[in-house]
C-alpha cells in the first residue's frame, strides 16, 4: 500500500468476514467479478453471503442458478444462520433457474448463436431493470458458456453482459468452475473470461499432508488496491471466515 | 475425585490484563492439574467465557475429568483436534465441542476459535491452547512458530486472554524462544518438585 489514494471508488461491501479488508473496503461498485473455484471450495456459499448482506441493507439481489435447481440450492443454504428464507419471500433475494429462463426465451438448442446470446443478455438485463437489482450472481457462468460454441462468442457474451450490468449499477459475481487452482491453472474454464472481467477471485484447496485446506486469493480487482496473498477459508454457520494463510504452510 | 487446585495460579491470574498472553509451562505429570487450576478461577472467579483448544487429548475425556473435579464448563466451547483421527472419536454426547480434522489444520483452528468467540455471551473471554508440544508432533517447527506469532497477536488485538500451554522439554527450541518473546506473562510449573 502506498497510503490513501487521491480518488477512491465507492464500494459494494460484501459483508464477508475478512474479504472487505482484503479489498480495502469492498468491491468497486458496478464491477463484474469472476469467482473461479474448484468443487467444494465455497464459491456458492460466498456468493449467497454476498447477496444476503445486500438484502440486509435493503438492496434487491438476484441469483441465477445454472448448476443446481433453486429448490435444492435453498435447501442447502438454509443450514447457515446468516441466511433467512424471509429474504426470498420478501423479494429481496430473487432466485431464478436458468433452465426456466431458457424455456421462456425458447432457447432449447444445444448450442447458442449470437441472437440467442443477445436474447439472454437482454432477459437478464430486463430482470435487473425491473427489480432494480444491485447485486447479481450467476452460478455458474461455466455451465452457461458450455452452450456457447466458440471463444469469441463467450468473450462477446461476457463483455456485453458485464458492460450492461455495470451501466445499471449492478455489482456482479460470475462463478466459474475450474479443475485446478494451482500456479499454472487458468482462473476460468475457457481462458477468455479472466481477461475481460473487472476482478478475479480464486478459491481452491491446499493439500496439507492429506488434508484439504480451503483458500481464497484475489488475483485482480480493477479500481482498488488489494492484497494478493492467499487466505485460509472456513465455512461456518455464520458465513465465510478468512485469515491469512501461514506462509510456511502454503507449499508450492 | 477431588483435586487440590494450585492457588498460586489463581493469584497470578489476578495480575494479568485481558490482552495478556500467558505462557503456561508444565511438566508431563502435572499438566492437567496446572490447566485445571487455571481454567477454574477464570470461569468461577472472573466469570469469563472461553474457548479451549484441545490438541493433547480428546475433548470429551477432558470435559469428563474437569466436570468430575467441579469445574463449571457451561461457558466454555471446546475445539477438539484429536478425536477426528480416532474412528468413532467424534461420537460424543457433548454439544459444546467442535471437531477439527487434524492438528495440522492450524488456520482452521484459529478461525473456529474466532467463530466461537463471536458467539460468546460473556464480555470477557479467554482462549486456552493445550498444547504447543502436541501441535509440534504434527507441524513443522517454522510453521508452528509463525502460527503462534499470529495466534497470540490475533487475540491480543481483540482483548482476549490467551494461555499457551507447553511442556518445555517437548517443545522445539525455536518455538519455545518465540513464546518467551511474544507472551507477556509466564506461569511456570515446568519443574515438578517431588517432596
Amino acid at each position: 500500500m502506498f497510503g490513501t489514494p487521491q480518488y477512491t471508488r465507492d464500494r459494494c461491501v460484501t459483508g464477508i468476514h475478512g474479504l472487505d479488508e482484503i479489498l480495502r473496503g469492498g468491491v468497486p461498485y458496478g464491477s463484474t467479478v469472476l469467482i473461479g473455484g474448484t468443487c467444494g471450495s465455497g464459491k456458492t456459499t460466498m456468493c449467497i453471503e454476498f447477496l444476503v448482506h445486500g438484502a440486509k441493507m435493503g438492496e434487491a439481489c438476484a441469483y441465477f442458478a445454472a448448476t443446481e435447481p433453486s429448490v435444492k440450492l435453498l435447501e442447502n443454504v438454509r443450514q447457515y444462520s446468516f441466511f433467512d428464507m424471509e429474504m426470498v419471500d420478501k423479494g429481496l433475494i430473487n432466485v431464478f433457474d436458468m433452465d426456466v429462463l431458457y424455456s421462456w426465451l425458447g432457447l432449447t438448442k444445444a448450442t447458442f448463436d449470437r441472437d440467442d446470446i443477445d436474447a439472454l443478455v437482454k432477459a437478464i438485463t430486463d430482470i435487473v431493470n425491473t427489480i432494480g437489482v444491485t447485486r447479481l450472481v450467476i452460478d455458474s457462468v461455466t455451465t452457461l458458456c458450455y452452450k456457447v460454441p466458440n471463444d469469441q462468442l463467450i468473450r462477446d457474451f461476457l463483455f456485453t453482459l458485464g458492460k450492461t450490468l455495470a451501466t445499471q449499477g449492478c455489482t456482479s459475481f460470475l462463478v466459474a468452475e475450474i479443475t485446478s487452482a494451482g500456479a499454472k491453472a487458468h482462473w476460468s474454464s475457457f481462458g477468455v473470461e479472466e481477461a475481460i472481467l473487472d476482478g478475479i477471485m480464486v478459491l481452491g484447496d491446499i493439500d496439507r499432508m492429506g488434508h484439504l485446506l480451503r483458500f481464497i486469493q484475489v488475483v485482480k480487482m480493477r479500481g482498488t488496491d488489494h492484497s494478493r496473498a492467499k487466505y485460509a477459508v472456513e465455512l461456518t454457520p455464520m458465513g465465510v471466515m478468512l485469515t491469512p494463510m501461514l506462509k510456511w504452510g502454503v507449499g508450492a | 475425585m477431588t483435586i487440590e487446585f494450585d492457588q498460586r495460579i489463581a493469584e497470578q491470574l489476578t495480575e494479568v490484563t485481558l490482552n495478556s498472553s500467558i505462557q503456561v509451562r508444565c511438566g508431563t505429570s502435572n499438566a492437567f492439574l496446572v490447566t485445571a487450576s487455571m481454567v477454574e478461577p477464570l470461569v468461577t472467579e472472573f466469570e469469563m467465557g472461553g474457548v479451549y483448544i484441545s490438541a493433547s487429548r480428546p475433548a470429551p475425556e477432558l470435559i469428563d475429568t474437569l466436570t468430575e473435579i467441579g469445574v463449571p464448563l457451561g461457558s466454555i466451547q471446546f475445539i477438539d483436534c484429536v478425536s477426528s483421527a480416532l474412528l468413532g472419536g467424534t461420537e460424543s454426547p457433548y454439544t459444546n465441542i467442535s471437531y477439527v480434522d487434524s492438528p495440522i489444520m492450524l488456520e482452521s483452528i484459529l478461525l473456529r476459535t474466532l467463530f466461537h468467540l463471536r458467539q460468546m455471551p460473556t464480555e470477557q473471554n479467554f482462549v486456552v491452547l493445550d498444547s504447543v508440544n502436541a501441535l509440534a508432533i504434527y507441524n513443522e517447527e517454522r510453521m508452528l512458530a509463525e502460527y503462534l506469532h499470529t495466534f497470540i497477536n490475533t487475540f491480543r488485538a481483540r482483548d482476549v486472554l490467551t494461555a499457551i500451554v507447553n511442556v518445555p522439554d517437548q517443545t522445539p527450541p525455536s518455538v519455545l524462544s518465540n513464546l518467551d518473546l511474544y507472551c507477556t506473562d509466564l506461569i511456570d510449573r515446568g519443574q515438578v518438585v517431588i517432596s
